[in-house]
């Protein structure tokens, strides 16, 4: 866990520095190199990954998998394109502490914390697709730090949606491979709490994180 | 959702009391040290990972130059980066003299060169009038051709070294190269 923070925590606030140095000097139309670093971000980052884990942990039929990934996929690609296309942006800290609190919620979920405490579950798709909104949102404003030129800016644009769609893809497979294998024994839900403690700590790690880098460069 | 059991309300509130404490420990110790160089247990420090958050090289090499009223006609601030080398020439015609004298602020030794390059000429001739290591030098030079006159100057330090150099004679700065 502290390995994997430190040694990708140059991707965590965003695209690595050739990308950063590819992103600046582009004019064309690229869609490879697009497609090639929408997909990086998502495969190399973390806070990504850690949500999708929370998304998928309970469900065990394709068709629900697929359903609430779509809705994850539906929610970051409208404010990723309205983001960038609108130009709105957003302190990429704060987002990303929204993005940390995103897998903080997920972890509550799974351990039925709503049902516990509060006596009701917020709907679980809402969820994930009003959480997929900020995911997306946190793409845009990155995204956005580059002056991307206005020329060709669409078709750029949707390169690195697809490029996200297919990292997550490639993400969802490897986890599902691990989790497929690891739902097979008794384990998996012996360690159910553990797993989704651990997966509330690494957004809180993250909250704080961001927060700090946010109150440090204010 | 499914059938899976529920957590009873103690095991979930220790859930979430563990990932807080976890969560506050990976931060407090390591993440804030080694990402911002806030230490507030000091642990950061001493398992080294405040270095991480310290970058050797964020400082640019840099001149202030002024015009020196006294003896002296121009003072120049030049900053040399840690393990970095920056040249401060000026522009002299054959004949003419030029009075110096540079101290480092901090006392740091630096290895430099002071040499001249005679001007139009491209095949990286230069003639170098004192080769040392040292953290001052001064005196006066009659330069023996046209062209610029200057500084190597090398910090082979860990830590950036601002060099005061105050000059006086008949040429024209040119300044950081």
């Amino acid at each position: 866990m502290l390995l994997l923070l430190v040694s990708s925590q140059s991707f965590a606030h965003g695209v690595d520095s050739s990308s950063e140095q590819f992103l600046t000097t582009n004019q064309d139309i690229a869609i490879a190199p697009f497609l090639y670093i929408g997909a990086k971000h998502m495969v190399t980052g973390y806070d990504h990954i850690l949500f999708l884990i929370g998304v998928i942990f309970f469900l065990f039929r394709s068709r629900d998998i697929f359903i609430y990934v779509s809705l994850f996929t539906l929610g970051h690609s409208i404010t990723l394109l309205l983001g960038v296309l609108n130009q709105i942006q957003v302190n990429a800290y704060l987002i990303d502490a929204i993005i940390g609190f995103s897998i903080v919620y997920k972890g509550f979920d799974n351990l039925s914390g709503f049902k516990q405490i509060f006596g009701f579950q917020p709907n679980t798709k809402i969820a994930v697709l009003t959480f997929g909104l900020f995911h997306g949102l946190g793409l845009a404003t990155k995204l956005q730090d580059f002056n991307l030129p206005e020329e060709n800016l669409f078709i750029n644009l949707v390169s690195f949606n697809i490029g996200v769609e297919i990292g997550q893809c490639l993400a969802l497979l490897f986890i599902l491979i691990i989790v497929g294998f690891w739902r097979r024994y008794r384990s998996y839900y012996l360690f159910a709490t553990t797993s989704n403690t651990l997966l509330m700590s690494g957004g809180l790690v993250l909250i704080g994180y961001q927060l700090t880098g946010y109150f440090t460069t204010l | 959702m499914n059938s899976t059991p529920q957590p009873s309300i103690k095991s979930l509130l220790f859930a979430c009391l563990l990932s807080i404490i976890l969560a506050a420990i990976i931060l407090l110790v390591a993440v804030l040290p080694a990402e911002f160089d806030i230490d507030p247990t000091g642990l950061g420090e001493k398992l080294g990972l405040t270095v991480l958050s310290k970058t050797v090289n964020d400082v640019k090499p840099s001149a202030l130059s002024c015009s020196d009223h006294s003896t002296w006609q121009d003072t120049a601030m030049i900053t040399v980066p840690a393990h970095k080398g920056v040249e401060y020439k000026f522009h002299v015609t054959k004949d003419e003299k030029i009075n110096f004298s540079w101290h480092t602020a901090s006392g740091i030794p630096l290895y430099f060169d002071f040499h001249g390059e005679p001007e139009g000429n491209t095949t990286g001739y230069f003639k170098s009038y004192k080769v040392s290591t040292d953290h001052q030098s001064s005196g006066f030079l009659a330069v023996p051709f046209t062209g610029v006159h200057g500084w190597y100057w090398e910090n082979k330090s860990n830590q950036a070294v601002v060099i005061i150099l105050k000059t006086q004679g008949n040429y024209r700065v040119v300044g950081l190269l």
